[in-house]
C-alpha cells in the first residue's frame, strides 16, 4: 500500500512549482522596486505605505467590500428560499430544478454579462417593462444597480446549489423527532433545519463574496469605465499603468484581507456546529 | 396555510428561473436580429451568424476555449486522481500541507492566481500563448478534481487493495480494478466541474495569454464595447452545444441503466465516459486537421502577428492580404497605447504595431523597433506629405503611417447651443447645464491634453504645478459633471444620440456623424492634439519580411480605401483621403475626416517619460474620484 504514496510525488512538485511559487513571487513583487531584474533587487514597503496612507485606494477597497457584502446579502436571502423549496419538492423536481439552475452557469460568464448590456440599456427591455408600470426614464446601465444586479445574477446559483446541497443531506427523522417532542413548524426550522444548513450557507457566502470582491469585468461591462473596484485597480495596475510592483502589493492585500474574512466566518460555523453537536 | 407557503416559494422559483433565463433567451433572439441593434427586433436574419463564421477571431476562440477545456478536463482529472490516491497513503502531515496549497486557487480571488501564474511565465521567460493558458487551466482545475475525489477514498475500505494484492493482484490492477471504480462517481463529478471551471474561466486566461491566443471570454470582453451582434449568434452557438452535452449526460446514464438489466453493472459505467472523452479528443483532432490547408502561395503557412488598435481595420483588408500572400493574419487589439507598450516591453512578439507619435517616440528611444527596409517598401510616394516626416521620425526610418485626426468634441447639434462651444471650448466639460449629459474618453493623455488646452497651457507641459491644475479640472469635471468615462463605446452611443457630449477622436466622428446628422464635431480655438499612428516592426518581430509586404498592403489603394471608409478615421493614402471627403465620398463634407490645418495652439505629443508617470497616476486618480463621486 504504501508505495501507492509515491503516486502523489509529481503532483506535489507540479504544486509548489505552479500553486506556490506564483504566490511567493506576488509577493517578492510587492517588495521590491521597480525595474528590478530577477537576479537583483531592492527591498521596500513603499507600495504598501502607498496604498495606505492615500484614502482614495483605501475608498475602493472599501467600496468593493461594500459591494460584495451587498451581492452576498441578496443572493442569500433569494437563495436560502430557492433552496429550501427545491429540497421539498419530489425527488424527480429536485433533479430538473437542480439542473435548471446549472444549465446557465455552464454558459460563459462574460456572454450572459454581456447579454444584460442589451437588456438594461435605454430603450431596452427592461425599461419599456419598468415604463408600463411608470417607473421609467432613469437610466439603468452604467449604475451601481447595474452592476449589482450583474453580480447577483452571476453568483446567485452557487448559494442556491450549496444551501441545497446541506438541506438535503439533512437527516429528514430529526424534524419528525422534533414534532414528536412537540416542536411547531417555526420552531422545528430555527431549531433543526437552520443549524444543520449552516455548512451550506457558510460554502455558498464564500463562493459568493469571494469573486464579489475580486470581478473586474462586471463592474467594467455594467458600470462603465467610471465604476471602479479593487479588481479594476489591480487591471489597470498591469495592463495599462505598468506599475507592477505596486499591482502586487495591492493583489496581496486583498489576498490577506480575503483570507482574513474567511476565516472569521469559519470560525463563526465552528463555534455554532460545536455548540449544537457535542 | 401550508399550500400558500407552497405557491409562494413557487411564484419565487418561477421568477428565478426567469431572472436566469432571460438574458439567455434575449441573447438567442438577438442573434437572429436583422438589425445591428440590441433593444429593437427589426426582421429575421442569420447575417450576424455569416458574420461569425467569416470571423477568424470568433471561430478561433470557440476552437481555443473547447480544446483548452477538454485537454484540461482528460489532464486533470486523470492527475488529480492519481495524485489523489497517492496522497492518501501518504504521511498526514504531507496531506494535510497539500491541502493547504491546493486550496490557494481556490480560496484566493481568481485575479490573484491570475497575476501569481502570469509573473510566473514572465520570470521564467516563457512566451505566453496557447501552452500557457493550457497549463494554467490545468494547475486551477486540479485541485478541484482532487477536493471531489478525496471524500471517496476516504470512505473507501483501506483493506480493500491489500486483499486484492493478496490474491495476487499487482499494485497496478489493484489501482485499476478496485480502487478507481469505487470512487468513480468522484472522478466523474470532479471532471464535470473542471470542464465547467475550465470553459467558463475569464480572469486567469486574460492574464496569461499571449500572441493572439483569446478563449471566447477574452474575444467577448474585448469586443464588447461596440454593439456586435455577432457576439450573440456566437453566445447562441455555445448555448446550443452546452445544452447538448448536458442532455446528454443526464439523459445517457438513464438509457444506459434501462438497458443495464442484463449487462454487468460497472462495466457499462466505465465505457460511456471513456467513449464521450474519446469522441470529443477525436472531435478536436478533426477539427486541428481541417485548419491545416495547403497552399502554393509565397508566404503560405506563415503567420503575421498584428497589434492594433480596436475597430481599426476595414472589412476585407485581412482576408485580401492572406488570399494574396498565403499567410495568416492573427490580430490582437489594445485600448491604449500603453496597454501596448508593457506586452512589447515584457517581450510579446508581434511583427506589427500601430502605436500613436509619442509612443513611437518612445519606442524608438528604448530599442524596441527595427528599422525598415525602405527597399522593400513601394508606398513611400503614396502618402500625405502632412503625415511624413513628423518630429518624432523625422526620416521615417522606423514607421510608416495608417491613420492620423484630431480630438475633437462630439455634440448633438438639436440639444448643444453652438454658441456654448465657442466660448467655452472645453471648457464646456464644467457647465453643469449640461451635467449627466456626457462622455469621457479614458485615455490619460487626451484627457489631460483637454484640460490643459482648456486652461490654456500646452499640452506638453513638464511643469508639475500645470499637471497638478489640469488633474483638478478633470476631478472638478467627473465629480460635478456625472460623467461617463468610456473607450469604444462612445461611438455607438453618439451614433444613437445617447448623450449631447463627448470627447472623441475625429475618425470615430466621422462615423458618428455618417451615421446620424444630427451630429456635429468642434475643435476649439485653443487647440488641440493633431495626432497620427504608424506602423512599425518591433525589433523581435518573426518575420519582417512578410510585415513589410503588410505595410505595402495597407498603404495600397484598395487596402487604405477598405480601412478608411469602413472606419472614418482620416487615411495617410492622399488619394484614398481627398476621394473619401470629396464630391460623391462617404465622408463628403463631413468636418471631422479632414484634419484641422493652420491653428498655431494645435500640437503633436512628445514623449516625456517622467510626465507620463505622472499622468498616468493622476488619471488613475481621475477614475477613483469619478468612482467615489456617484
Amino acid at each position: 500500500m504504501k508505495r501507492f504514496s509515491q503516486l502523489a510525488l509529481p503532483y506535489i512538485a507540479w504544486a509548489v512549482m505552479m500553486l506556490l511559487f506564483p504566490m511567493a513571487l506576488i509577493a517578492l513583487y510587492s517588495l521590491t522596486q521597480q525595474g528590478n531584474s530577477i537576479v537583483s533587487f531592492t527591498f521596500t514597503a513603499e507600495h504598501y505605505v502607498k496604498f495606505f496612507t492615500d484614502p482614495d485606494f483605501l475608498i475602493v477597497l472599501w467600496r468593493s467590500l461594500l459591494i460584495a457584502v451587498k451581492t452576498t446579502i441578496i443572493c442569500l436571502l433569494l437563495g436560502y428560499p430557492m433552496a429550501y423549496f427545491i429540497s421539498r419538492s419530489s425527488e424527480k423536481a429536485q433533479n430538473y430544478l437542480v439542473l435548471a439552475i446549472t444549465i446557465p452557469m455552464w454558459i460563459n460568464m462574460l456572454v450572459r454579462t454581456y447579454a444584460w448590456i442589451g437588456l438594461l440599456s435605454e430603450g431596452g427591455l427592461i425599461q419599456r417593462i419598468l415604463s408600463v408600470f411608470g417607473l421609467g426614464g432613469s437610466e439603468l446601465l452604467y449604475t451601481e444597480g447595474a452592476v449589482l444586479l450583474g453580480m447577483v445574477y452571476n453568483f446567485l446559483p452557487f448559494m442556491v446549489l450549496q444551501i441545497n446541497t446541506s438541506l438535503c443531506k439533512m437527516d429528514r427523522s430529526l424534524l419528525e423527532a422534533g414534532a414528536d417532542l412537540g416542536a411547531n413548524p417555526r420552531q422545528a426550522f430555527l431549531r433543526v433545519t437552520l443549524p444543520m444548513s449552516l455548512p451550506g450557507v457558510i460554502n455558498g457566502i464564500t463562493l459568493v463574496f469571494l469573486p464579489a470582491v475580486s470581478s473586474f469585468f462586471i463592474p467594467k461591462l455594467l458600470g462603465g469605465g467610471q465604476y471602479f473596484l479593487i479588481g479594476n485597480l489591480i487591471e489597470n495596475q498591469f495592463i495599462t499603468v505598468g506599475e507592477w510592483n505596486f499591482g502586487s502589493a495591492i493583489s496581496m492585500i486583498m489576498a490577506v484581507v480575503m483570507m482574513l474574512l474567511m476565516m472569521a466566518v469559519r470560525q463563526v460555523e465552528q463555534r455554532n456546529s460545536g455548540g449544537k453537536g457535542e | 396555510m401550508k399550500r400558500e407557503k407552497h405557491s409562494a416559494g413557487k411564484l419565487l422559483m418561477g421568477l428565478a428561473l426567469v431572472f436566469f433565463y432571460l438574458p439567455i433567451v434575449y441573447m438567442v433572439v438577438f442573434s437572429f436580429n436583422d438589425g445591428k441593434s440590441l433593444t429593437n427586433f427589426t426582421g429575421f436574419s442569420l447575417r450576424w451568424y455569416q458574420h461569425m463564421m467569416e470571423s477568424h477571431t470568433m471561430m478561433e476562440s470557440l476552437y481555443t476555449t473547447f480544446s483548452v477545456a477538454l485537454i484540461a478536463t482528460a489532464v486533470s482529472t486523470v492527475v488529480g486522481t492519481i495524485s489523489a490516491i497517492g496522497l492518501s497513503k501518504s504521511r498526514k502531515l504531507v496531506q494535510s500541507l497539500m491541502e493547504q496549497v491546493n486550496n490557494l486557487p481556490m480560496m484566493n480571488p481568481e485575479i490573484v492566481t491570475a497575476i501569481g501564474l502570469m509573473l510566473l511565465f514572465i520570470t521564467f521567460r516563457i512566451e505566453k500563448g496557447y501552452v500557457t493558458m493550457l497549463l494554467s487551466h490545468i494547475a486551477f482545475c486540479i485541485p478541484y478534481v482532487m477536493l471531489s475525489v478525496m471524500p471517496k477514498i476516504r470512505s473507501l475500505d483501506p483493506n480493500l487493495a491489500d486483499a486484492a494484492m493478496d490474491l495476487g493482484a499487482t499494485p497496478w490492477m489493484a489501482l485499476r480494478k478496485v480502487i478507481v471504480p469505487q470512487i468513480m462517481p468522484g472522478i466523474i463529478s470532479g471532471g464535470l466541474i473542471a470542464f465547467t471551471m475550465s470553459i467558463d474561466d475569464f480572469i486567469i486566461s486574460y492574464f496569461v495569454t499571449g500572441g493572439g491566443v483569446k478563449n471566447l471570454s477574452i474575444t467577448v470582453y474585448t469586443m464588447s464595447k461596440r454593439v456586435n451582434p455577432s457576439i450573440n449568434a456566437i453566445s447562441t452557438v455555445v448555448v446550443l452545444i452546452i445544452t447538448a452535452v448536458l442532455v446528454l449526460i443526464n439523459v445517457a446514464p438513464k438509457l444506459a441503466a434501462k438497458r443495464q438489466e442484463k449487462v454487468e453493472l460497472s462495466r457499462k459505467r466505465r465505457v460511456l465516459p471513456l467513449a464521450v472523452c474519446g469522441a470529443a479528443v477525436l472531435a478536436v483532432i478533426v477539427i486541428a486537421g481541417l485548419r491545416q490547408g495547403g497552399s502554393q502561395l509565397p508566404y503560405a503557412g506563415q503567420t503575421l502577428h498584428v497589434y492594433n488598435w480596436g475597430e481599426y481595420t476595414g472589412e476585407n483588408i485581412l482576408r485580401e492580404f492572406e488570399e494574396k500572400t498565403g499567410a495568416k493574419v492573427v490580430m490582437e487589439n489594445f485600448d491604449s497605447n500603453e496597454q501596448m507598450y508593457i506586452k512589447v516591453a515584457n517581450g510579446e512578439a508581434y511583427d506589427i504595431l500601430v502605436p500613436s507619435d509619442y509612443m513611437i517616440q518612445r519606442l524608438i528611444q528604448e530599442g524596441y523597433l527595427q528599422e525598415l527596409d525602405h527597399s522593400r517598401l513601394d508606398c513611400m510616394d503614396k502618402l500625405s506629405s502632412a503625415v511624413l516626416g513628423l518630429p518624432y521620425d523625422p526620416d521615417n526610418t522606423y514607421s510608416i503611417p495608417y491613420f492620423w485626426g484630431t480630438v475633437g468634441i462630439v455634440y448633438d447639434t438639436t440639444k448643444v447651443d453652438p454658441g456654448d462651444l465657442e466660448r467655452e471650448g472645453f471648457g464646456i466639460f464644467l457647465d453643469t447645464k449640461y451635467r449627466g449629459d456626457i462622455y469621457l474618453y479614458d485615455s490619460e493623455r487626451d484627457s489631460f491634453m483637454m484640460a490643459l488646452k482648456s486652461l490654456g497651457y500646452s499640452m506638453n507641459t513638464e511643469s508639475e504645478e500645470e499637471l497638478q491644475e489640469a488633474f483638478e479640472w478633470l476631478v472638478q469635471c467627473v465629480q460635478t459633471m456625472d460623467a461617463e468615462i468610456v473607450t469604444d463605446e462612445i461611438i455607438d452611443n453618439m451614433a444613437q444620440g445617447r448623450k449631447a457630449l463627448g470627447l472623441i477622436y475625429s475618425g470615430d466622428a466621422s462615423y458618428v456623424m455618417s451615421e446620424n446628422e444630427d451630429m456635429g464635431y468642434y475643435l476649439p480655438e485653443s487647440g488641440t492634439n493633431i495626432w497620427s499612428d504608424a506602423m512599425v516592426i518591433p525589433a523581435n518581430a518573426k518575420n519582417p519580411e512578410l510585415a513589410h509586404e503588410f505595410i505595402n498592403h495597407v498603404c495600397s489603394y484598395e487596402g487604405a480605401y477598405d480601412n478608411s471608409s469602413f472606419v472614418g478615421y482620416t487615411s495617410a493614402n492622399e488619394e484614398v483621403m481627398e476621394e473619401l471627403y470629396g464630391p460623391g465620398g462617404e465622408y463628403e463634407g463631413i468636418s471631422a475626416y479632414m484634419p484641422r490645418s493652420g491653428n498655431p495652439n494645435d500640437e503633436v505629443f512628445n514623449y516625456n517619460e517622467a510626465t507620463r508617470k505622472i499622468v498616468a497616476n493622476l488619471w488613475s486618480k481621475v477614475k477613483i474620484a469619478a468612482s467615489n463621486a456617484e
